[in-house]
């Protein structure tokens, strides 16, 4: 999996469930987060097993993001444009939520296809309801217009508390993230990464795609924004979108992975630490499988009886410890069968 | 695996992940530019597996993807295969960010603490995550049974799965180890048993689907009985109150097909109480094991062991499996007391008042769940309120469960909402801590620490 998909699985899984048993009816509470912003709370009632509560917390905005009654600019249009009267919203959301959308299986479309359709779209309303000032501005610069009550910059939120930059233009749209990490490593992987992100974009098989670029201080064009929202400690990416990029069918994937990039990269630091591992799993053993070859000579020269063998201990130990343990001379191996290392 | 707070986890996985083998044994030459493919199919098949059922269908579908089962016997063998594993259970399916979440994992009761060490290594140092609680399945599923007014964590947690079945005693949170017993019996051989009694009666059974037939039979239709003898005659003086029939249609012809389902109804949990007439090897009866594992604890907790004793796992769901298995093991306990009171000659009277509390739990896997209330106050307002599932959906979803795993233990991750405090919380391993003192904080894992 290199991208991430715009459905939430667990709320597919659970929309589809309900759709296989309507007739029966469920008593249905349950909640969960996505990349950590969002949290879903989905409640079925026994008296109304066609009716599905879908409530949504979006992350706290920062100040100069634009929010418009706890929602992002345009959400409330998006969910109408995108599920029509299938989905009710109410108002007040329920408690703690920023949004309840009314769900009412007896209006789905009777078609079994269109009805999984329709419950896919369901699934991604976090694509739906984050990315509606996005989509808004991406759809201006399809028509190649500016929408006109834009600033010059736009902040929207992707984290708490955290927010990217736009800058509409009639022929392009800059979208620039301020890249922050928690951990160190992650931080120094993250840098690398992206580096590398620009070195791929370089390459001829991807000349269509999005200009971009990396600098470790905030590009000329944040001038204005305050100082806090832009303390990065991995640098800003910044992408040039044209707008082929956002005609037609373009417009929904290029609106999710621009809204998501930060979980992008973060998955993507996480896989490369894995594969880091195994690597270094693969030269430990091969290490250990030369100190053996060594070992087995010592002992025919020297005539030892007691064959002992240095042996991997069953599973443990850090294959990054290992390694620089290995390096530095310690002693990280077991004799076999004893469990202290003292058994020569 | 699953949110904190839920009554069901929202994902039931299989062990398995499909790894792309192809681009590995590709030949190696000093070519550069050759080097450069190389390294980039090498960085692609890195990403290019499959975890869970959709790794079962890949490896159906198409020859190149390997199965890899991460998990042998409870343990861990494969940790590539395993931290793979994770990585998309983190990603894909639950879709958090780990540095955000608590996490509990669970383990089975005979795994090594190396393994442990190694596993809070991965969680914390790929994953970053804030805090871990690694957790043994019997204990939570005693946690599980846990409620305000009744506040212990000792006893003799019996498991029977699909593939295992063990009996493991716990004392005031933790596992004796010495002490815990396994049977060669377990779900999947009542399965066995029920198709060969239906086979051998001569039903009319296809054969390539006896054996889903036979499980749906045991999971539908079986019932523990006090009495062999008295239960034969039962079902010979009123055959149309306790025969069923079974309908089905023939996988391949698609004819319809009718069966009738007499006494394997009661003798197919039979074989957990008289194992000798399912198999010659072993005859030792699940209360005689339970009783020996008793004795063989250390002597102080041997009283309290007896009063709590926990069924989990899909096979103890059988209608009346608990008072057929507190019936049992007191003939054994009182035939025992009686021949020390005959020794000792009456002059000490021996005062037994042992009371047997066999109760049930789900499956200690899903323990979490069923233990929210307990380890995790979501919303303290909200959360503790929340009725627990009834009983017959709890046997249906460990159903669910054994059918999924083939005993296979299951690794769950229960991410734990961040903004709620809890006292799950104060048992849990951090960061912080795991970077003062190293991997070794993993080793033990107190059971609520602070409570004591």
């Amino acid at each position: 999996m290199i991208l991430l998909q715009s459905q939430s699985k667990y709320l597919l899984q659970v929309l589809t469930n309900r759709l296989q048993n309507l007739d029966k009816g469920v008593e249905l509470d349950c909640q969960w987060i996505e990349f950590n912003d969002v949290r879903f709370n989905v409640q079925v009632s026994m008296k109304n097993p066609h009716i599905l509560l879908l409530s949504l917390s979006l992350p706290t905005p920062p100040p100069e993001a634009m929010f418009v009654g706890g929602l992002p600019v345009g959400a409330i249009e998006a969910i109408k444009a995108t599920y029509g009267t299938i989905v009710q919203i109410l108002d007040p959301p329920k408690d703690s939520y920023n949004l309840t959308l009314k769900l009412n299986f007896n209006k789905l479309p009777s078609n079994e296809e269109a009805k999984q359709a329709f419950l896919a779209k369901i699934a991604s309303v976090r694509e739906v309801v984050l990315g509606a000032p996005l989509r808004i501005v991406l759809k201006h610069l399809a028509s190649r217009s500016v929408a006109p009550d834009m600033d010059r910059v736009v902040a929207l939120v992707h984290r708490p508390d955290e927010s990217f930059f736009l800058l509409p233009q009639p022929d392009k749209v800059t979208v620039i993230y301020p890249m922050r990490f928690k951990d160190s490593t992650d931080t120094v992987l993250a840098t690398s990464f992206l580096q590398e992100f620009l070195e791929a974009r370089r390459s001829a098989a991807l000349s269509n795609a999005p200009l971009c670029q990396w600098s470790p201080s905030p590009p000329q064009e944040l001038q204005g924004v305050p100082e806090e929202a832009l303390s990065a400690n991995a640098g800003f990416v910044s992408f040039v979108i044209y707008p082929r990029h956002v005609d037609g069918k373009k417009l929904d994937r290029t609106v999710w992975n621009l809204s998501t990039f930060h979980a992008y990269v973060n998955y993507h630091v996480k896989c490369s630490e894995g594969f880091m591992h195994t690597r270094m799993r693969r030269r430990v053993e091969s290490l250990i499988e030369a100190l053996d070859h060594a070992k087995s000579d010592l002992e025919q020269g020297r005539k030892v009886e007691t064959r002992t063998s240095f042996k991997r201990l069953k599973g443990p130990i850090h294959p990054y410890r290992r390694h620089k343990a290995i390096q530095s001379g310690l002693v990280y191996f077991d004799y076999t069968g004893t469990g202290h290392g003292d058994g020569s | 695996m699953g949110f904190a707070g839920n009554v069901e986890p929202c994902f039931i996985l299989p062990t398995v992940v499909a790894v792309n083998d192809s681009f590995l044994n590709q030949p190696r030459t000093s070519n550069k530019s050759n080097w450069m493919t190389q390294y980039s199919a090498g960085v692609m098949a890195d990403l290019d597996f499959f975890v869970g059922d959709e790794a079962l269908s890949k490896s159906r579908s198409s020859s190149s993807y390997n199965l890899q089962y991460p998990i042998k016997n409870g343990q861990v063998e494969n940790w590539d295969a395993m931290e793979r594993f994770w990585q998309q259970c983190i990603f894909n399916y639950l879709r958090c960010d780990p540095e955000d979440h608590y996490f509990l994992l669970t383990e089975s009761p005979l795994t090594p603490p190396e393994s442990r060490e190694y596993t809070g290594e991965i969680m914390f140092e790929t994953f970053n995550v804030p805090g871990l609680y690694i957790a043994v399945q019997p204990v939570l599923a005693l946690a599980a049974g846990y409620t305000t007014s009744k506040c212990e964590l000792t006893g003799v947690v019996v498991d029977v799965g699909d593939g295992a079945t063990h009996v493991v005693p716990v004392a005031e949170g933790y596992v004796i180890g010495s002490s815990i017993k396994s049977i060669p019996i377990s779900g999947k051989d009542v399965t066995l048993f029920v198709q060969q009694l239906m086979r051998e009666r001569g039903e009319n059974v296809p054969p390539e689907d006896s054996f889903e037939v036979a499980r749906q039979v045991k999971e539908m239709y079986c019932y523990t009985c006090s009495d062999i003898v008295k239960e034969f005659n039962k079902h010979d003086k009123d055959p149309s109150k306790y025969i069923k029939h079974w309908k089905g249609v023939k996988p391949k012809t698609g004819a319809p097909y009718s069966c009738d389902i007499g006494y394997e109804r009661f003798l197919g949990p039979e074989v957990f109480f008289n194992p000798e007439i399912y198999n010659s090897d072993f005859t030792t009866p699940l209360p005689a094991v339970i009783d020996k594992c008793i004795q063989t604890a250390p002597i102080d907790t041997r009283r309290a062991l007896y009063k709590n004793i926990v069924l989990s796992g899909g096979s103890t769901m059988f209608k009346d499996f608990h008072r057929r298995l507190q019936r049992d093991l007191k003939k054994i306990v009182d035939a025992r007391v009686q021949a020390s009171e005959a020794r000792l000659g009456g002059e000490i009277k021996v005062s037994v008042s042992l009371v047997f509390v066999v109760h049930f739990c789900a499956d200690g896997s899903l323990a979490p769940w069923r233990a929210h209330v307990l380890i995790l106050p979501l919303v303290p307002t909200i959360g503790s309120q929340r009725s627990q599932p009834s009983h017959s959906e709890i046997c249906s979803m460990v159903w669910r469960i054994s059918a999924c795993f083939n005993s296979r233990v299951l690794y769950v991750v229960a991410s734990i909402d961040m903004h709620n405090p809890s006292r799950f919380k104060q048992a849990c391993h951090t960061k912080a801590e795991y970077e003062e003192y190293g991997a070794s904080i993993c080793r033990t894992n107190p059971v609520f620490k602070g409570m004591y």
